[in-house]
């Protein structure tokens, strides 16, 4: 498809323009010599007709949530209701300005606070910053606290211990608050390795960064054990919320030994993904953490509310308060859903979820064959030896029209290799995920028998497979 | 409810087939005596309930959409055209997710590309990262990406770099002891003296915000010129990027590394929120430079495509050892600001960008000449700082009249208690700013 | 799929190899670990002239996937380094063992080769 810079023609604008009244004011005087553009900034010349043609067009070739199952595994590619949309967009909240005073933002205040309270139910925590912008941030943010906490005590402890299935963002976050990453090896049961725990778990350790659920789908059966041994030696337990979404209305971080957590409201919270962002990757603390948040919080007396700057805060970690509309579409969200329905969106994905593994764990050996949570892990090992990668399937997958689930991710060794991470999410009706289910086992019976097909897919998309080899050695990065 | 499509009846047909007898052998492995034993006290709302609740809400903010702002600070109210926002509410944009699988996601991907040509095309700078969360947060990624790239562990301020980009990148230098020296100011800008006075070996880079905090056109080019006498890199700042669309690139006047904010181009104000940081380096120093980047390459028919590219930076690939841990960012605002950009075109970037400072110059003018003002003289674009006589007046005359205030600058310079930082944009017609003369004159 | 491994060569953990010729040993990775990385489309510049500790990390190879460090086998000045590679590392991939050499080591310590693997022995750890 054309480059909207292959649109461009001389002379054409797709803007609106006031009429420029002050033409008293020369332009000349206005800027210092040493600022002076002498070259035109070529960008393109183009009508609104032909924008709006062109971004459509553009849209198309893009695959959403409404258009059909995404499974992206940990990714909780579950459906953005519309009208969280609408309320996000009232006319006061988009204008405010954030340095507008306090007392002309009492409705979006408000918001903030009761979001907060909510989330502070659900997960048991104390106090919420609503600031970090996405779930990396919110990990940042959340280690930052850590670390400041000890340094608020005196303690010097550099290690941060993280499982071989965490997300990279952990031992990236952990990494930029300035602490030495120590992995932490799974058992053969999917867990985190208590024996090896025990070991790694000293005084010049700050804490444990667990994703639970965890990454290959199941929840950790020695959580407690984990949190007396990372609490016994004076750490502290950070939960990665990326995969709350099984928890809700079941059991709470909060009440399971956490000591932070950053929730992804673009997850759990049904928050639209935007084709990469804007989410909103907000921090809970316990009582103990709380006075370290990110400044400003919300906070509310007589029925006023304020923003109130935590004694011993990290800083800010932004330039504003948050990404406020997300948060209004999380509000609304908890609000139509309700405490009852919150559990019956963790039931729904996780029926959806061992429904797949299930079906499916014959033609992919699960990376652990255990009842799951939300999501599971299967493998496409056993297609290597037709020469069929597991991205030949995931890229085959796309022919049947479904995006491909998350692959090669988690990946640790020797449970977790050539991975197919499953995550259905409550949004998928039982029809849906046979359809999936008997797409997945087509193309398990096309690897045996015809790899080729696979090998050459996508067919039916509007670009094939692209080389991304030849991206790096020769880069284009503008036209 | 309505948001979930399988019923009672689905459920159980499907635990039948997945082998257990009810959704609680599912749960085994979650010890018992943690499991909630009640459901969580929130109230279940209807669509129309829950709509009613939160309009009633959002009536105790101001009416904003019609009080116009004399405000700015790192946060313009710019016209943002209904097209912008027609095509962002396109499901195909804001119900995806990263380009993870580039076959079926064409539309972000090439649109990212575009996105990075048009501030390409505005910076001079050969790479573009489309979007980190803000310009406070970009900011901060570029500080860190220049202690990594020169080993050296000083960086120098100016003092009229945005206070909450200097603070944030405080927040994410503070783990790694980076020294910061805060430079000074002089007639609203940068003193280029303190600045290279404060540079010495262990100095990675000088962080210099222009337009400043003040609105001020800083000499950006002696400021490089300084810095790379002394072998130290220089990050340019933008928070108000519009201005790009009148002054002299950042590459050619050699910047190493822009970090910058789009809000500009096409984003509302929402409290703060979402807006869309970019970060600008030389080629050379791509390897160092975080966040997601699009590039050209052709499938296996030699049909032009779209990548990430660049990949082993990132998080998922590189671990504790990547750039930055960024994953999500503001993806949709790429988007945003592309269609705002293709709309404005080579001319219209021109145009908006003197209307602003037009604009400014004028209620800037007409403001000295009642004589109740005074202030600094600087070169600026779209902001101004001006000393009131009762600011607390001031501020009350223009709120009753439909007009946000300008910022109060002694919050975060005491020394400078009693100005304002007044910003004009293209929202502002010449009879708003008449009234608004009349109205402080008396 | 069996890897080719060279005898007479040092192996160590982490998929490098040595080659040992006087004071000097030759460096290169693998053909187990150039097929792991897939393409290779990036290799970091060495300074030459660099001293370097066994196991220290000498340089960073990427491909599109993936992006690993190279250690050192052997502690030692780096006195050569293949500029060939650096401006083509996909040479790395048709030719580990021979022209995809990375990078010539004095050897300060010759008892440090007795950490190192033999060919048969590296053979059998990367056995899958």
């Amino acid at each position: 498809m054309k480059l909207i810079y292959e649109k461009s023609k001389k002379g054409r604008h797709g803007f609106s323009l006031p009429e420029d009244q002050f033409k008293e004011i020369n332009l000349k005087d206005c800027i210092p010599q040493y600022a002076k553009e002498e070259k035109e900034k070529e960008l393109p010349e183009v009508s609104e007709v032909e924008v709006i043609r062109h971004f459509t067009k553009l849209s198309k070739l893009n695959y959403g949530v409404d258009d059909g199952l995404y499974p992206l595994g940990s990714c909780t590619m579950k459906y953005n209701p519309k009208v969280n949309e609408k309320l996000a967009t009232i006319d006061s909240f988009v204008y405010a300005h954030p340095f507008a005073d306090e007392k002309y933002i009492q409705g979006s205040l408000q918001i903030m606070y009761e979001l907060g309270e909510l989330l502070s139910k659900i997960t048991a925590m104390d106090k919420f910053s609503l600031m970090p912008a996405a779930g990396a941030h919110g990990e940042l943010t959340g280690v930052l606290m850590i670390r400041k906490y000890f340094e608020d005590r005196g303690e010097k402890r550099h290690k941060m211990l993280i499982p071989d299935s965490a997300h990279g963002t952990n031992p990236a976050s952990s990494a930029m608050a300035g602490f030495k990453v120590v992995e932490v090896k799974s058992n053969e049961r999917g867990g985190v390795d208590i024996n090896e725990l025990e070991r790694l778990m000293d005084e010049d350790t700050a804490g444990l960064m667990l994703t639970n659920p965890n990454t290959v789908g199941l929840f950790d059966e020695n959580i407690l054990k984990i949190a007396k041994i990372v609490h016994s030696k004076g750490g502290l337990l950070y939960y990665d919320g990326a995969n709350l979404n099984a928890l809700l209305g079941i059991v709470r971080p909060g009440d399971i030994g956490f000591d932070v957590l950053h929730l992804n409201l673009h997850k759990t919270f049904s928050t639209p993904h935007g084709g990469g962002g804007p989410g909103a990757g907000v921090v809970g603390a316990k009582s103990h953490l709380v006075e370290f948040l990110p400044s400003p919080i919300v906070c509310t007396d007589d029925g006023k509310y304020f923003f109130e700057y935590p004694k011993k805060t990290i800083g800010r970690v932004r330039a504003f308060y948050a990404n406020f509309p997300v948060l209004v579409k999380a509000y609304a969200w908890i609000l139509s859903v309700g405490g009852e329905g919150l559990r019956e969106v963790s039931e729904a994905s996780i029926i959806n979820a061992n429904y797949i593994l299930d079906k499916l764990k014959k033609y992919y050996r699960p990376a652990y064959d255990r009842i799951c949570m939300h999501e599971c892990v299967l493998t496409g090992r056993e297609y290597k030896e037709y020469g069929v990668k597991t991205l030949d399937i995931a890229k085959r997958l796309m022919d049947y029209g479904f995006h491909p689930p998350t692959i090669y991710f988690p990946h640790f060794e020797p449970y977790a290799e050539e991975t197919i991470m499953v995550e259905p999410t409550e949004s998928e009706s039982k029809e849906t995920l046979d359809e999936f289910i008997n797409a997945m086992i087509k193309i398990a019976k096309e690897a045996k028998t015809k790899p080729e097909l696979l090998k050459g897919a996508p067919h039916n998309t509007p670009v094939g497979r692209l080389d991304e080899v030849k991206a790096v050695r020769e880069p284009k990065l503008h036209a | 409810m309505r948001y979930i499509p399988n019923t009672k009846a689905d459920k159980e047909e499907m635990l039948k087939e997945i082998g257990v007898s009810s959704f609680n052998d599912l749960l085994k492995d979650i010890p018992e005596e943690v499991m909630l034993k009640k459901t969580l006290d929130i109230p279940t709302l209807s669509e129309e309930e829950l709509t009613e609740k939160i309009f009633k809400i959002s009536k105790k903010n101001l009416g904003f959409r019609f009080f116009k702002p004399l405000i700015g600070a790192g946060a313009y109210r710019h016209f943002v055209p209904e097209a912008v926002k027609a095509v962002i509410s396109r499901e195909e944009f804001y119900t995806s997710y990263t380009p993870y699988q580039p076959e079926i996601s064409q539309g972000n991907l090439q649109s990212m590309f575009e996105y990075q040509t048009h501030l390409s095309r505005l910076t001079g700078m050969d790479v573009i990262v489309p979007s980190i969360y803000d310009g406070a947060s970009a900011t901060a990624e570029a500080t860190l990406m220049a202690i990594r790239l020169t080993h050296k562990n000083k960086v120098i301020i100016s003092p009229l770099l945005h206070p909450h980009y200097a603070e944030t990148v405080r927040t994410y230098t503070a783990p790694h002891q980076t020294e910061i020296h805060i430079a000074e100011y002089k007639n609203g800008l940068s003193d280029l003296k303190s600045i290279e006075s404060a540079i010495d070996e262990n100095t990675a880079a000088v962080i210099v915000q222009s337009p400043n905090f003040f609105g001020a056109i800083e000499d950006i080019e002696s400021i490089t010129r300084i810095a790379h006498k002394k072998g130290t890199l220089i990050i340019q700042v933008i928070a108000e990027s519009l201005s790009l669309g009148l002054l002299k690139s950042p590459a050619e006047m050699d910047v190493d590394i822009i970090a910058g904010e789009a809000q500009s181009f096409g984003m509302d104000l929402n409290l703060g929120g979402p807006y869309n940081g970019y970060l600008g380096s030389k080629m050379k120093y791509i390897r160092q430079i975080p966040g997601r980047i699009a590039g050209e390459t052709t499938d296996k028919n030699g049909r032009r495509g779209y990548v990430m590219t660049f990949r082993a930076r990132e998080q998922d690939i590189r671990r504790e050892k990547a750039t930055s841990n960024i994953c999500s960012n503001h993806a949709l605002n790429i988007v945003a600001g592309n269609v705002y950009l293709s709309l404005l075109g080579k001319n219209g970037i021109k145009k908006i960008a003197e209307l602003n400072i037009k604009a400014a110059h004028y209620l800037r003018t007409k403001l000295i000449e009642t004589g109740k003002f005074s202030g600094f003289k600087y070169p600026f674009f779209n902001e101004f700082v001006l000393e009131v006589k009762d600011k607390e007046k001031i501020k009350d005359q223009l709120i009753n009249n439909g007009f946000i205030p300008p910022f109060d600058l002694g919050i975060y310079y005491p020394e400078l208690e009693g100005h304002m930082l007044f910003a004009v944009t293209e929202i502002l017609t010449k009879k708003e700013l008449d009234f608004v003369v009349n109205l402080l004159e008396r | 799929m069996g890897y080719k491994v060279i005898e007479g060569l040092y192996y160590t953990k982490n998929d490098e190899w040595i080659k040992v010729e006087g004071d000097i040993g030759t460096v290169g990775i693998t053909d187990y670990a150039q097929d792991k990385l897939g393409d290779i489309v990036y290799l970091e510049e060495i300074e030459k002239g660099k001293k370097i500790k066994a196991g220290e990390t000498l340089t960073t190879i990427e491909s599109v996937k993936a992006a690993s460090d190279i250690y050192a086998p052997i502690s030692g000045e780096v006195i050569e380094v293949n500029s060939e590679v650096i401006k083509e590392p996909s040479i790395i991939n048709k030719d580990p063992y021979g022209k995809g050499w990375i990078a010539k080591i004095k050897i300060e310590n010759p008892e440090e080769l007795k950490e190192l693997m033999k060919a048969e022995e590296y053979s059998n750890y990367r056995k899958e």
